[in-house]
């Protein structure tokens, strides 16, 4: 497909006046793109803005912005989903669609051609459209054929009269072509190729090859190609949210029995919506184990629509919607138990709802790690990925620029096989207190308290946390907690006494005393924790 | 089309529906301290299936935790336990941490913590989650007014799924609430051994309004090996028989 006039459409869409766009081109302003009413006074790209200004001095001039234009094929790219979900770019005025397969949906190659036009038309976009056997062949005969739609096996006779041009090669393997005086493509289909290969490039025999289907070449999809997908085109277009979440899980059913039949279940899903003026709405849901129940997916995406909100402008409403799997597994139907209710399904339900509205990432499990320093001691897990083997431990160096505050220095997280009933935490012994000796909560910054010892290493008789001062009436201490050796890069050995401390008032924390790495041995003391 | 009958009469009618499918609820699992002072109070335990208002002062909100911590290390082990915060919930309070779970009794394979932006987004997550069948406890720490509607909804929810609910209040508050009961928690000091380390942990509780029965003060230690509750020392309970409440719940 080449959308013919794609720069001057962007900033106008099939405007009546003339207008051109000009770019830098070796420090001169020249015509990147002109549309149908500047070629037909003619204008041709190329052609330096001076003198196009001097044979009309009134024209409109944009700017070329290649970037725009660029994100404008990508939109009508998007949009083109709708009639196949393997469409590729082919900067910078051209896509590349594979409808194989599709062509039926839409009552045959040609009908599809018309529709696609009609409709990009109606949106203001001069599009060009080719069916062919291959690549090369469709992007030269929409550029420059007569005959639209090439029956299979007439790739060869219908590219025959074109220009060379039509075979995409370099302008300067172009410019040499044409000094030797082969211009069209007839001329140089019967001639030896290895002559040819050596004198214009191995890659100019290439683009004929690709064109006669005798070299294969692929489209690049732009978005990646769903395992299954449904979908459902409206005759009136949709706008209620209802008529929305209905169709979803009309549409999950379909996908359901197709995921079923695979023996497999959706991981991740994706809702698009095609709006009548072209725009596209992706909506995804990742779910905590593969799913293919339709209620349930009809909920996640209510929740995700929730939290979208304003955002999700339906306008005038919806005219196609398509659920697609991005990703899935295998999921085999269990068998449900007899005796007690399995409550597994309903937590992965709650899970997935709550991941759909918050983030999969925020609905955590905490993880047993494999360390004595208590900040890493535990790691905050999603709910969704805690199977056994998947969980990727910390590793790395310690640093710390304050002796209250360690940072690890990740260089990417491993993937550890640990299972996820982790041993119980290595610096502690059950027997030594009655009361636990670690805290509920863990503050994940030391807070840097005043604290009074009576002698050096001895525990705090008193302390001052967040301008509350607190007497101390027992505690248990110190616990050595020391830097591990073999994260320690910097050689700042590290060192902390914890001591569990209640107040008179029954107000029971984890406080520390760090010893810093000076000459004079000088200490400072940190909240860490509270305890129940 | 209204009934024949009376307004007056149509409306005792339908408040003694309410009251008879209330009644049912009551007759749903309880959670039981374990100490008969307080379960008498609460008439056998704390009721599963409702939400509960637990509050304290910013210095004690450690002893708070404690407490929902204890409750849920007591709940059916074969179902989760769901705790919801804010962020700034966590950085204010500390997050939880899984080693001290673990030694107070509630197994961290059992628990799921959701992380929320806003106030608004817990009381969300906890609607949610107390529908859910697979939950045993459910708490939620909220910084903020909850306001009548918010515990009405959380009630009803609770119902529901039958789990637990414990609304975790970091201001103290009077507003009119539709929670089962609605407790004040303060750290108390413990009893040493004879060493001088620290004793059991424990708790002041104060249980400021009980729909179902009177309220009382009662201090208690927690046993994290057997994960059992114990008196420190007998409160009064404050007499309130007459309530007549008492009749319908005994």
């Amino acid at each position: 497909m080449w959308l013919r006039r794609l720069p001057t459409d962007r900033i106008r869409r099939s405007p009546p006046e003339p207008l051109v766009v000009a770019s830098p081109v070796k420090s001169a302003l020249r015509l990147s793109a002109v549309n149908d009413a500047a070629a037909a006074l003619g204008l041709r790209v190329g052609m330096a803005l001076a003198d196009a200004r001097a044979m009309y001095p009134k024209i409109a001039v944009a700017d070329a912005d290649e970037r725009a234009d660029f994100a404008l094929l990508e939109a009508v790219a998007d949009w083109c989903d709708r009639y196949t979900p393997l469409a590729g770019l082919d900067p910078p005025d051209g896509l590349m669609l594979d409808v194989t397969g599709c062509a039926h949906l839409f009552g045959g190659e040609a009908a599809l051609a018309a529709d696609l036009v009609r409709r990009l038309g109606a949106q203001g976009y001069q599009a060009r459209v080719a069916v062919a056997d291959t690549v090369g062949c469709a992007w030269a005969v929409a550029r420059f054929g007569e005959d639209r739609i090439v029956p299979a096996g007439e790739a060869q006779n219908t590219i025959a009269p074109l220009p060379l041009a039509a075979l995409r090669l370099h302008p300067e393997t172009l410019e040499a072509l044409s000094q030797v005086g082969l211009k069209r493509i007839a001329d140089v289909l019967d001639r030896p190729r290895a002559p040819l290969a050596a004198r214009f490039g191995a890659k100019f025999v290439r683009r004929i090859d690709q064109a006669l289907g005798r070299d294969d070449e692929p489209i690049a999809p732009r978005l990646p190609i769903p395992a299954a997908i449904a979908e459902q085109r409206f005759a009136d277009p949709i706008a209620l949210e209802r008529d929305v979440l209905g169709t979803i899980e009309k549409l999950a059913e379909k996908l359901g029995a197709l995921l079923e039949r695979r023996g497999e279940g959706a991981r991740l899903l994706q809702a698009a919506l095609f709006r009548t003026d072209g725009k596209v709405f992706r909506i995804e849901v990742g779910t905590s184990e593969p799913l293919r129940d339709p209620a349930r997916i009809r909920h996640l995406f209510a929740d995700r629509l929730g939290v979208i909100g304003d955002e999700f402008d339906p306008g005038f409403g919806f005219d196609m919607l398509r659920l697609a799997a991005l990703m899935t597994e295998r999921h085999e139907p269990a068998q449900t138990g007899l005796a007690a209710p399995d409550h597994t399904q309903e937590l992965a339900h709650l899970i997935d709802r709550l991941g759909a509205r918050f983030g999969l990432r925020r609905v955590t499990r905490l993880v047993a790690q494999d360390t004595h320093i208590p900040e890493f001691a535990v790691m905050a897990v999603g709910a969704a990925a805690t199977c056994p083997g998947r969980i990727a431990a910390r590793s790395g160096a310690l640093q710390t620029r304050d002796p209250g505050f360690l940072e690890l220095k990740q260089p990417g997280s491993r993937i550890s096989g640990a299972p996820f009933h982790a041993a119980p935490h290595p610096g502690h012994t059950e027997q030594d207190s009655n009361v636990p000796t670690r805290p509920i909560r863990l503050f994940a910054r030391p807070e840097p308290v005043e604290a009074v010892a009576e002698v050096p290493d001895g525990p705090p008789v008193q302390f001052t946390w967040r301008r509350m001062r607190h007497v101390v009436a027992h505690a248990e201490g110190p616990e050595r907690i020391a830097m591990e050796w073999w994260r320690d890069e910097a050689g700042q050995m590290l060192m902390r006494d914890y001591f569990r401390v209640e107040s008179h008032e029954g107000v029971r924390v984890w406080l520390f005393r760090a010893w810093l790495n000076d000459p004079e041995r000088s200490t400072r003391w940190y909240l860490h924790g509270v305890f129940a | 089309m209204l009934p024949a009958e009376p307004m007056e009469q149509h409306l005792t009618r339908l408040r003694h529906a309410i009251a008879t499918s209330e009644a049912l609820v009551d007759e749903a699992r309880s959670l039981a301290l374990g100490l008969p002072a307080v379960d008498a109070a609460l008439g056998g335990g704390l009721p599963c299936a409702a939400l509960h208002e637990l509050s304290a002062a910013p210095v004690h909100l450690g002893a708070a935790a404690g407490f929902a911590l204890a409750l849920a290390a007591r709940s059916p082990r074969a179902q989760h336990v769901l705790w919801i915060a804010t962020d700034f919930g966590m950085l204010e309070t500390g997050s939880l941490y899984g080693p001290g779970l673990d030694l107070l009794g509630l197994d961290t394979t059992r628990l799921l913590v959701a992380h929320v932006a806003r106030p608004v987004d817990a009381l969300f997550a906890m609607e949610e989650a107390l529908k859910c069948r697979a939950l045993s406890t459910v708490v939620a720490e909220i910084n903020g007014e909850v306001d009548l509607t918010a515990t009405r909804r959380l009630s009803l929810a609770a119902r529901e799924g039958g789990a637990l609910g414990l609304l975790l209040r970091h201001k103290p508050s009077d507003a009119p609430s539709a929670a089962r009961t609605r407790w004040d928690v303060s750290a108390c000091p413990s009893v040493p051994d004879e060493l001088g380390g620290l004793g059991r942990t424990a708790f002041r509780l104060s249980l400021l309004r009980n729909r179902r029965g009177p309220c009382g003060t009662w201090t208690l230690t927690w046993d994290h090996h057997e994960r059992v509750f114990a008196a420190l020392s007998v409160g009064v309970a404050a007499a309130a028989a007459d309530r007549p409440d008492q009749a319908l719940s005994a």
